[in-house]
């Protein structure tokens, strides 16, 4: 039986190689897209399609982020409480310190970067495991967020930020512009330059990335950097939404961001992954929600949902592994 | 003037001296075979031939030049190549991407942004590198894990001889391979040989080393033991010089 | 063994009459990384100032630690108190060391109503009253006020945002509001109760779907506030602010400005400070023997930009 799967979606597989997406998670994706078209009448338009993207911006840019790191066989645990750490002094330089809104921005991206840097000094440096490191400033950021914030959300941003988040240039949400923006830069930064093929050797086999002359421990670093970047970028995004510096933003999205990325054909194991396949994933999580949302799913049916859909799109990939290596 | 020249090269770890003052040469075109027990001080000295370790007294001379005191990465630009045992293969990694690991050539997207991995030409010249070696891979762009341990070591040749290296030292090519396929590595050493590429073979197969090496170098607790031709030796000779137990 | 029963019951006794001397009540809170938590502490402790008592305030790291949360409360009883007061994480992870401080002869006060008497008598312990919020008619109070807005003849669709699936607080408000809304107002239907799981981003996506599938959508009732100011901006950033009433509880002053601002239409205020101001005073009337009732509630106060902008609210003064 898996045979007759494979021959075909081989063949999909070698077509859409070149942009780096598997072709089962596409194959799930349109498969959730057909069957919640039936069940709703309001699912397939334009409006929801904005819906499903917009609901995917901040899950799918920490998304980017933690496939970076899976990438190089790191992770980053650290996500959500970056996220929410960036989301309170992003609002912080605003609202308390009554600075212009492109403060605003500059802290939320600094205060991630920041977070990232010192998880890479500590992984890459002082060679702690991340998975340690990580869950350490998954403490210490959302410690920080609550103790910038008072334990309270900042409300209200500037109209610049609010645009960010909520304004719909050409009818479409801008979230979705820095969506879909920073994940094309990813992409390419991932599969086309220098820096992406030695992330790939880093996490396949890190003896070998050496060997040739990669410095590793410098990648290291800019990979979480990179990743704490995009964490702070999805707090900005946040933000601007909800109109609110939360120190509870992101809350657990780091699971959401990894699961996002596995979904996409990322090797958890490193090596292997892409930033297209990652947003097929996120898709896929953003889509089941949105269907879910639309079908007025109850809570307690929602949490097997998603968890099948996990579970059968990595099985998916699976029978494509089977018999290779890794 | 010899390809590479070693005079008087020590080596020690703390205590342990683990060179005690060796003198070699090897010329272009020439296979040497580097013998030894386990701790006679191979690997050692070939990393202070890489650059990977600092030589404590002594000279290494490449190409007629001192490069005792050069980083791994500047001997490398100039032609010293080393093949590890491991073969530092990314396994998930497609066997062009292999043999540009860590050297791939860049050009400018849309003839704007720098920094983009030229992947064409990586195929193109990896294809060539792999047709050149008449090493028989199913594709280019499948990853190097799926292949066998022989083709493996093949793209791990490859990946030395794409940058036209001068020098190339081998740890153990042969260990884990089938029969048919130490043919073909050994054959690979030969005609890197005729293109006048000096090679370093460290391996415990003698027949391997008799079959593709005109000169053996036995080492012995740091110090070269037996410096001896392929015509004047013979296979006992070679095993007594390594157990120490020639009079 | 009568004669030990008795020394026990003595024993117990003297630590029990032992809380004059030690003047002390131990506090065991959930969190205080959450502005709700932090008044209600402050509200204890304005409130001991007043009488004069000692607090012990504990607190664990997250409302969802319930293990770390018995242990602090094992080793809070080592120190002598009169009284325990505490908001526990769940109705029965305490029940063991709550059983201990009754055989301490310390009676027990449960801080926001999360024990429940019945299940708490059955492990042998003896709840002296349970003191918070009505969640249930905190809910309730959302529809009453939606419906003196829009009208008890208003039809339309509402969506309601629930907290964390399987959370109690988030179940009775939004149980609350269905009942009242369903009484009052029979035309307003709910079409969805989805779970926001407190989480400001989840309820804005929950939001925007919902807009689409009912693009006529009349209100939105938020299990909390931080939910709530998800959906309004949702809300704006969709252009609907005429057509929506958005409502959330709690009275963070997050939603304060919010209100204040004219985006959030209105806001059930909890007001922790009293619960712990009262919860502190009715303990002092429990040890002094004094009759208190099992369930003390705390009034709720719906804040509106009207309510805020007129200040003419007494209990205007316990909102943050």
């Amino acid at each position: 039986m898996t045979a007759v799967i494979r021959a075909p979606l081989g063949a999909l597989n070698r077509a859409l190689g070149r942009a780096h997406v598997r072709a089962e998670s596409l194959l799930v994706l349109v498969a959730l897209v057909v069957v919640l078209s039936i069940l709703s009448p309001v699912f397939l338009s334009l409006s929801n399609f904005f819906n499903i993207l917009l609901a995917t911006a901040t899950v799918g840019i920490l998304a980017i982020g933690a496939t970076f790191v899976i990438c190089a066989a790191g992770i980053d645990l650290s996500l959500g409480s970056v996220l929410g750490l960036s989301s309170v002094t992003g609002a912080a330089m605003s609202a308390y310190l009554g600075l212009p809104w492109p403060f605003v921005i500059l802290g939320a991206l600094a205060a991630g970067a920041a977070a990232g840097f010192v998880n890479g000094l500590t992984v890459a440096v002082a060679r702690v495991p991340a998975f340690i490191v990580t869950l350490g400033m998954m403490g210490i950021a959302r410690g920080l967020a609550l103790i910038i914030s008072g334990g309270q959300g900042i409300y209200g941003m500037p109209p610049e930020i609010l645009f960010l988040g909520q304004a719909r240039p050409f009818g479409v949400p801008t979230p979705i512009f820095i969506l879909i923006g920073t994940a094309l830069i990813a992409h390419w930064v991932l599969a086309h330059t220098r820096f992406g093929h030695h992330t790939l050797a880093l996490g396949d086999n890190e003896a070998a990335a050496r060997a040739t002359g990669i410095d590793v421990r410098r990648l290291r670093l800019m990979l979480y950097t990179l990743s704490g970047l995009m964490a702070g970028l999805a707090g900005l995004v946040f933000t601007a939404r909800v109109n609110t510096g939360d120190p509870t933003a992101g809350l657990t999205y780091e699971l959401l961001a990894i699961t996002a990325a596995i979904i996409g054909g990322t090797n958890l194991f490193g090596g292997r992954g892409s930033i297209l396949g990652t947003m097929v994933g996120a898709l896929i999580m953003g889509v089941v929600q949105n269907g879910l949302n639309l079908l007025a799913v109850q809570a307690y049916w929602q949490q097997m949902a998603i968890g099948t859909v996990l579970v059968a799109a990595v099985w998916l990939d699976q029978i494509r592994q089977r018999g290779r290596v890794l | 003037m010899s390809l590479l020249e070693l005079e008087g090269v020590e080596k020690a770890f703390g205590p342990v001296q683990v060179l005690r003052g060796i003198t070699l040469k090897v010329e272009a075109g020439e296979v040497v075979g580097l013998l030894g027990d386990n701790g006679a001080g191979k690997s050692t000295l070939m990393k202070t031939v890489t650059g990977v370790y600092a030589a404590d007294r002594g000279v290494v001379r490449f190409a007629g030049e001192d490069v005792t005191l050069l980083p791994p990465g500047e001997r490398r630009r100039r032609g010293i190549e080393m093949i590890y045992q491991d073969l530092a293969l990314a396994p998930q990694q497609d066997v062009a991407n292999n043999i540009f690991l860590g050297r791939e050539p860049t050009r400018r997207l849309w003839g704007l942004l720098p920094g983009h991995v030229d992947k064409a030409r990586i195929d193109r010249e990896a294809q060539a590198m792999v047709d050149r070696l008449g090493v028989r891979v199913p594709s280019i762009h499948i990853p190097v894990g799926m292949l066998s341990g022989g083709q493996q070591q093949t793209i791990a040749i490859a990946r030395a001889l794409t940058f036209a290296p001068r020098l190339v030292i081998m740890d153990e090519p042969t260990a884990a391979l089938a029969v048919r396929e130490v043919n073909s590595v050994l054959a690979l050493i030969e005609r890197m040989a005729a293109d006048g590429i000096g090679v370093i073979l460290i391996s415990h197969r003698l027949n391997d080393v008799f079959q593709a090496c005109s000169r053996m170098v036995v080492l012995q607790r740091g110090t070269v033991a037996a410096d001896l031709r392929r015509e004047e030796t013979s296979m006992a000779e070679v095993v007594s010089y390594i157990v120490g137990a020639h009079a | 063994m009568n004669r030990i029963l008795a020394g026990v019951a003595l024993l117990g006794l003297t630590a029990g009459a032992g809380w004059a001397q030690t003047n002390t009540y131990g506090v065991l809170m959930k969190t205080l990384a959450n502005p709700f938590w932090g008044a209600m502490e402050q509200g204890v402790r304005d409130g001991a100032a007043e009488a004069g008592i000692e607090v012990i305030v504990q607190a664990v790291e997250s409302d969802q630690a319930a293990e770390p949360q018995l242990n602090a409360c094992n080793a809070m009883l080592e120190t002598p108190m009169d009284a325990f007061i505490t908001a526990a994480i769940n109705s029965t992870i305490l029940l063991p060391c709550l059983k201990r401080a009754n055989e301490m002869g310390i009676p027990v006060v449960d801080l926001d109503g999360n024990l429940d008497h019945e299940i708490a008598a059955q492990a042998g312990v003896e709840i002296a009253f349970s003191i918070g919020s009505d969640n249930v008619a905190a809910g309730a109070q959302a529809a009453d006020w939606l419906v003196s807005q829009i009208g008890a003849e208003a039809t339309g669709p509402v969506l309601v945002i629930e907290g964390l699936a399987g959370n109690i607080t988030g179940e009775r408000r939004a149980q609350g509001f269905a009942d009242r809304l369903a009484e009052l107002a029979p035309g307003l239907e709910i079409v969805a109760r989805l779970p926001g799981d407190w989480d400001r981003g989840k309820a804005a996506n929950i939001t925007n779907d919902v807009l689409t599938a009912h693009p006529d959508l009349v209100a939105i009732f938020a299990a909390n506030d931080g939910m709530a100011l998800g959906a309004v901006e949702t809300v704006f950033a969709a252009g609907k602010q005429d057509q929506v009433t958005v409502i959330g509880v709690d009275g963070n002053s997050d939603a304060v400005r919010s209100i204040r601002d004219g985006r959030l239409d209105a806001s059930v205020a909890q007001l922790p400070y009293l619960v712990g101001k009262q919860a502190v005073e009715n303990a002092g009337r429990v040890l002094a023997g004094e009759e208190v009732e099992d369930f003390i509630y705390v009034p709720t106060l719906v804040l509106t930009k009207d309510v805020l902008e007129a200040g003419t609210e007494p209990l205007l003064e316990y909102v943050r």
